[in-house]
């Protein structure tokens, strides 16, 4: 199901250990004058929080529905119809003749 | 629209994240699937403007955040106080069971301005490199870290972290350190 390998997009797996982007949180960014500098281990923790509760819902997987109407929809035709199709090509090759 | 099955399974693989962010952003689990499922009813239809091997992620997220944008600012349009109303329905929807640990810091979570609140999400959860950040919200690398950045300075002063000591295991007082105000 995970074919996403090209992005940093974690899978469904509540225990995997995280992908290394996402210590970016934890880590300090450049600072701008005026902006508090927070401890390491504050954003560590935020960041920690932060992925706890974000992995809760990702473990939930895809919703039945979800997966339903994307199966759905990915197996519908084309919208165009093929005799209109044929229609649209035949009556703009009469006109391409009167021109 | 014809899908292959493996844009198809790129497409299903990236939904529990787009689930999560989305219930990070409007704060109701109702309301994200909602916006999940209409994301995927307009990436679907359009899947011929996405280029294969390019960033599905990053490309889903980025029609969910332009639908709960302009969702939200219809919304505000109809109701003044619109931050208020999203903490309003935090409380009123109540955290699912086995949620609950998570109610303090959804709580702080709510209480960021939506910009803030977005870019930390992304970055920190999602897994966006900044660079893929700001290209989902449309704005420079610069100010996706600086929005990062102050969102965590705020979270800090709201779970009022002053020390690695406040998240000892004992449950109990970290939810006395955390609530401030209440008793």
């Amino acid at each position: 199901m995970n074919t996403g390998k090209t992005v940093n997009i974690e899978p469904p797996a509540p225990n995997e250990d995280k992908p290394e982007t996402r210590e970016a949180v934890g880590r300090p960014v450049t600072q701008r004058k005026g902006e508090v500098r927070l401890g390491r281990e504050v954003q560590a923790r935020i960041g920690q929080q932060l992925r706890a509760m974000y992995d809760d819902v990702v473990s939930e997987g895809v919703p039945q529905h979800i997966t339903d109407l994307v199966r759905r929809l990915s197996e519908q035709d084309e919208g165009v119809p093929q005799h209109i199709t044929d229609l649209v090509r035949r009556l703009s090759e009469q006109d391409d003749g009167a021109a | 629209m014809k899908l292959d099955p493996a844009t198809r399974d790129q497409v299903l693989a990236t939904v529990p994240s787009l689930r999560a962010f989305a219930i990070s952003l409007s704060g109701n689990v109702d309301r994200a699937d909602d916006l999940v499922q209409e994301t995927l009813l307009r990436a679907l239809a359009h899947i011929d403007s996405f280029q294969p091997g390019t960033n599905m992620p990053a490309w889903l997220f980025t029609i969910l955040r332009n639908l709960f944008r302009s969702e939200y600012r219809k919304r505000r349009r109809e109701v003044e106080d619109a931050d208020g109303r999203y903490a309003e329905t935090l409380k009123s929807h109540p955290e699912q069971p086995g949620r609950v640990e998570f109610s303090e810091f959804r709580a702080a979570l709510a209480k960021l301005p939506s910009d803030q609140r977005e870019a930390l999400i992304l970055v920190g959860a999602s897994g966006f490199s900044y660079e893929d950040a700001a290209a989902i919200c449309g704005c420079a690398v610069g100010t996706i870290k600086s929005r990062v950045n102050r969102a965590r300075t705020r979270l800090a002063d709201l779970l009022a972290i002053d020390s690695v000591d406040d998240f000892g295991p004992d449950r109990a007082t970290r939810a006395v350190l955390a609530g401030g105000g209440r008793t």
